[in-house]
């Protein structure tokens, strides 16, 4: 190929000379694709004389299983043919770059550069379970009166090939409500979700228009079908989570059909415009590297309707999944201490925020009766299982302080469990969350701790270091807020250095109090 | 967007092109995406209140135990 050539492929990336058009390249180990990449879009050019040259690093999610040696070669997307082929010594290390699961199944880099075992991979046997999944989700939602259809990647690779693309790794859905405002759809998805959780399925919700459905296969490996909602208002189409443009009902309805791996699914009525509007006027040419270009105007109308349920969630999910099987830590943090100096025995301790549990397992070892709540419950699995396997009193629930319904359902519970004495411990929760979750916490403590039941607070006021993600909540804040929630503050008091947690950052308490 | 539409307003209305318009703006963006923000909250608010508030008035405490079990079952 005269308009690309490969000048270097080694332990750091891939170095080359672009004189051609932008266009997709497989990176394929030991003739199996891995990784895709545009030649222009994402690489780096480089300086002065070295201009044509552009490099491109390995993604960092490759990087850990570059060791040893490995026969790579770099193929052109489109048109198949080779542009690049060869020996690869990454480390010392006397072994071959593998790309498997824990399971030993084939992984690759899905479009958003995450591994996970992508459809090319799997056979019909593996396969069948999802589509089975997908027929049966389909009609669970006929069932509540909403004609979904395959989308975005999903509806692509069926009108396309007939078949899920092979670079990606779950399914989609989608729907156009017979309703037309924000709050109208965002009713309805509630709804659909509980209809889907009755019929069995574990489901999640990403935004106020789109949840996802886990559907387990038959070699135990979950895979994911998420649900995004849509609508027409004014002669534009919004559907979650990428499209707002202007639309035709008729290009719509009445539904068609539309073949995948041989089966029929329902179709809108001209997919070509579905898919126009999703991936733009080139849908048609494969790219296993896309990513949306969605306009600022469509993210932020979507923004603004729909999301904002779970600030940082993904990061803090990541973070439990990744520490879940290592021990709790021992001991508990200094504000854990006050509370216990300040609670009666037999109190039952709230701990909002308990990421991995350390402070609930050890109130709950001190005979306080603990519920852990967090919003990446996860997290707290290990400390489930000790409580369980030792016999303490620990619950572990999900809650998500960025959620109305989560908070209110929870008070609305808390209200009528039991009359005993009462304490909420939040530590690093005011700060690690955005103001919806202050002011949920501070609506979560009215509901559950009415009748002489206090809150115990600490969060990083400004000065040092905090922890990842935190922002700077001062003490004031925090009065503010139990203030405006109906408490009474008792106690206030802040240190440098963390006091006798450790830290480097500056940290205050506040202790308040709900007649 | 915020740009193209101060462009806009500095082309048809006179004087348009003052600090003070382009502040007016900003500060209707703003309010419209606070507007925008609300049909997330209305819309949770409507759901527990049709969901929960039935068995609530009944003050059947199975029912209402129930009730906020099968809620939290799907959020």
């Amino acid at each position: 190929m005269l308009d690309l050539r490969v000048r270097r492929v080694d332990a750091d990336g891939v170095g080359l000379v672009v004189l051609g058009s932008d266009r997709v390249v497989d990176v394929l180990f030991d003739g199996r694709r891995i990784w895709s990449f545009w030649v222009r879009r994402d690489t780096e050019p480089g300086r002065g004389a070295a201009r044509p040259v552009r490099t491109v690093g390995w993604p960092p999610a490759m990087r850990p299983h570059l060791s040893g040696t490995g026969s790579v070669t770099l193929r052109d997307h489109v048109s198949g043919a080779d542009v690049w082929s060869g020996e690869v010594r990454f480390t010392d290390d006397d072994r071959r770059v593998e790309f498997v699961d824990r399971q030993g199944h084939p992984i690759a880099l899905d479009k958003a550069n995450r591994f996970s075992p992508v459809f090319s991979e799997r056979t019909a046997a593996d396969l069948d379970p999802l589509l089975d999944a997908m027929t049966e989700l389909l009609e669970v939602l006929a069932g509540a009166g909403v004609a979904a259809f395959p989308a975005y990647g999903t509806l692509l690779g069926a009108v396309r090939e007939g078949d899920f693309l092979g670079h990606d790794s779950d399914a989609d859905l989608g729907y156009v409500s017979s309703r037309s405002n924000p709050v109208d759809v965002i009713r309805e998805s509630f709804e659909l979700q509980r209809v889907v959780a009755a019929a069995g399925y574990r489901t999640y919700r990403y935004s106020g228009l789109a949840f996802r459905v886990d559907v387990v296969e038959a070699d135990g490996a979950t895979r994911f079908l998420d649900v995004f909602g849509g609508f027409l208002d004014g002669g534009r189409l919004y559907l979650m989570g990428e499209v707002g443009t202007p639309f035709e009902r008729d290009w719509l309805l009445p539904l068609g059909t539309v073949s995948l791996r041989g089966r029929d699914y329902p179709a809108p009525a001209r997919p070509e415009k579905l898919l126009e509007a999703m991936y733009g006027p080139s849908w048609k040419v494969p790219d296993p590297a896309f990513k949306f270009e969605t306009p600022r105007e469509t993210t932020e109308v979507l923004n603004q309707w729909f999301r904002g349920t779970g600030h940082a969630r993904r990061d803090w999910e990541r973070r439990a999944a990744q520490r879940r099987r290592r021990p709790v830590p021992k001991g508990s943090s200094a504000l854990a201490k006050q509370l216990r100096r300040g609670e009666a025995e037999g109190t039952t301790v709230l701990d909002v925020g308990a990421g991995r549990g350390r402070d609930a397992l050890w109130l709950a070892r001190q005979g306080f009766p603990t519920t852990a709540y967090d919003f990446a419950p996860r997290g707290l699995e290990k400390a489930r299982r000790t409580a369980r396997r030792r016999d303490l009193p620990l619950e572990v629930r999900a809650l998500n302080l960025d959620e109305w319904r989560w908070v209110l359902s929870e008070g609305a519970r808390m209200s009528r469990a039991g009359d005993g004495p009462r304490a909420m411990l939040a530590r690093h929760v005011l700060d690690a969350t955005d103001e919806l979750g202050r002011q949920s916490l501070g609506r979560l403590a009215s509901m559950s701790l009415r009748g002489g039941g206090r809150l115990y607070v600490q969060t990083w006021t400004g000065k040092g270091r905090g922890g990842a993600g935190l922002v700077p909540v001062r003490t004031k804040q925090v009065q503010k807020l139990v203030e405006r929630h109906g408490g009474t503050v008792l106690d206030v008091s802040e240190s440098l250095g963390g006091g006798s947690d450790g830290g480097k950052g500056s940290v205050g308490r506040v202790v308040a109090q709900w007649r | 967007m915020k740009q193209g539409l101060k462009q806009r307003l500095q082309r048809v209305v006179p004087g348009g092109g003052d600090q003070e318009l382009a502040e007016r703006v900003a500060r209707l963006e703003r309010e419209v995406a606070d507007l925008r923000r609300h049909n997330l909250r209305l819309a949770e608010l409507a759901d527990v209140v049709q969901e929960l508030l039935v068995p609530m008035a009944q003050r059947d405490q199975e029912r209402v135990d129930a009730a906020i079990a099968a809620f939290q079952d799907a959020l």
